[in-house]
């Protein structure tokens, strides 16, 4: 079951162009733009180029819209008349949920391993303490993947939660300050670090590559503690798929 | 028996779906479920197959009660969808391998499954192209190919037949012989009457949540033996000679179709004198009666053409 999910998400060509491609022309265009400003948010740490800081907020800022794949495949099959195909059969639905949501999960985590990869061979991006960069980013993704899964469960419906995420998606990164430099005060530093489950993530990140292990935990406690609500929400939720 | 529904009722907030409704079906059986659109018959299917609760009632399947939540029960049938629910951008046998797994079908039983069933529904040579490049007939075979992969005992087909062209339409039809024929039960619903005179053992006709009539097809139609059936071609017809018609006594039923008024009336009883004054002035062209058939029945049972509802 878990395969056949997986070649399905594999099979959205233009859903794999838009969360490779896409962040990765970002990621050139906006580091071709401030690459001469010293006002980039996100460079507290001396040694992150530009390119390194983009490559981490695009990253982050494209899970968020590798949520959809997971939700759009839950929606086609439980808010459908598939629904009643699958509910005939003896899998449990929250089985099939599960896969779903774990073969989302890696597939967002390869379009990361795309993108990040692509950005260090190739634009120049350095990425330190990889393992702990990639433990976050997989954080990132499992919550991200939830949260789409829990808004489309609780509304019944894919196009609230493509809205729900595409605008969360908008305006998270604004927060993080890579599409422009946000001011330097205490209210806009505290809102570039905890007001979203993005920022949470973008300053484990940081932390992770300024060797900061409390900047880490400070990202990612907050963050796994989500994720677990989250989870844990998803049992009485899948209840409502039951026609 | 196979299934046994004891006065099942659904409701859909004000809208009682189905009124006590109930049914038997035996081993073996090819049962047509004939009904209007909103007589309930996908309402009943759904609730057969434990995906809509009911209000009251019981329902029995192989002996165990349908609640929904019986993994053994599901084993055991075979549901096909009255849309195309199959996966597009997969191929055939990604498809069918698929729902084999949903059923608890592993390999090497469900490669062998999947061949064996993609032979039945004669898409053998399109295993591995995509579904979403098949035609309407194709994806219907294959939406029927998906119920069969874990060999059910009991295949419910709801409208299975809807929107394909004649020749896919006779190639479900003489499945549905041949799994009966194999030892297959199958609950087969559908608007088209003709379908089901040509598939069923015995046939149930349901309108507004009831059940109104079941039998052979012979038991139906002798039924309305005595009745007899007057086909009248007019020049320009009227739909208000129609209704005067129907207001006649002697007259059972009035059905217009195109410029053919149709009615039954009971045997021996003349009502020509009664009928020729209302339909002279719109000029007869013909006149013919015919032996009833399974859609008379319907007509007289229901009041309604199975046709016009579809249309």
């Amino acid at each position: 079951m878990a395969l056949f999910y997986f070649k399905r998400s594999m099979r959205d060509v233009v859903g794999h162009i838009i969360l490779i491609v896409l962040p990765v022309i970002l990621i050139g265009f906006f580091d071709y733009i401030y690459r001469s400003s010293e006002l980039i948010s996100g460079i507290q740490d001396p040694e992150n180029t530009f390119i390194t800081v983009l490559t981490i907020g695009f990253t982050l800022t494209f899970q968020i819209y590798g949520g959809a794949l997971t939700f759009e495949t839950m929606g086609a099959d439980f808010f459908t008349p598939m629904q009643g195909r699958l509910l005939a059969t003896p899998m449990a639905p929250r089985r099939i949920l599960l896969a779903i949501l774990s073969m989302g999960t890696l597939v967002s985590f390869l379009q990361t391993l795309a993108v990040m990869g692509f950005s260090m061979a190739v634009l120049g991006a350095k990425i330190r303490a990889f393992p702990v960069v990639m433990l976050v980013m997989v954080l990132s993704i499992v919550f991200h993947q939830l949260l789409g899964t829990v808004i489309l469960l609780l509304s019944g419906k894919v196009k609230t939660a493509t809205t729900a995420m595409s605008f969360y998606g908008a305006i998270a990164p604004i927060f993080i300050g890579i599409y422009f430099p946000l001011p330097d005060t205490a209210v806009f530093h505290f809102l570039r670090d905890y007001l979203t489950p993005m920022a949470l993530a973008n300053r484990a990140v940081l932390g992770a590559m300024a060797g900061e292990g409390q900047e880490v935990l400070r990202g990612m406690v907050p963050l796994a503690t989500f994720s677990m609500l989250l989870f844990m929400w998803l049992k009485p939720l899948s209840r409502r798929i039951h026609p | 028996m196979l299934i046994q529904a004891d006065n099942v009722i659904k409701k859909y907030k004000n809208h009682v779906a189905l009124d006590y409704f109930s049914l038997t079906m035996k081993e073996g059986e090819v049962l047509g479920l004939l009904g209007p659109n909103g007589a309930g018959k996908s309402t009943f299917i759904k609730t057969l197959v434990g995906l809509l609760p009911m209000e009251e009632g019981e329902i029995t399947v192989f002996g165990m009660l349908q609640d929904g939540n019986n993994p053994e029960l599901k084993r055991q049938i075979g549901y096909v969808t009255q849309e195309i629910t199959i996966y597009e951008e997969m191929t055939a046998r990604e498809n069918l391998a698929f729902f084999g797994g949903l059923y608890g079908l592993k390999n090497p039983l469900l490669k062998a499954r999947v061949e064996e069933v993609s032979e039945i529904i004669g898409l053998k040579d399109q295993l591995d192209k995509k579904a979403g490049s098949f035609s309407g007939g194709m994806k219907r075979r294959l939406n029927i190919g998906c119920s069969l992969v874990h060999k059910p005992k009991l295949l419910i087909m709801d409208e299975p037949t809807v929107g394909i062209d004649p020749q896919s339409r006779n190639y479900i039809l003489s499945f549905v012989k041949r799994a009966q024929q194999e030892g297959m039960s199958i609950l087969y619903t559908s608007h088209y009457i003709e379908e089901v005179e040509a598939v069923a053992s015995r046939i149930v006709i349901m309108d507004q949540g009831h059940s109104i009539a079941e039998g052979t097809l012979r038991e139906l139609i002798s039924s309305l033996q005595g009745d007899a059936q007057i086909l009248i071609d007019v020049r320009i017809a009227k739909e208000e000679v129609k209704e005067a018609l129907a207001a006649l006594r002697d007259v059972k039923e009035v059905a217009l179709h195109n410029n053919t008024y149709q009615l039954i009336i009971p045997g021996g009883v003349v009502v020509f004198d009664q009928i020729l004054p209302l339909l002279s002035p719109l000029g007869i062209v013909a006149i013919n009666s015919k032996q009833p058939n399974l859609e008379d029945v319907f007509l007289t049972l229901t009041g309604k053409q199975l046709r016009d509802e579809v249309n």
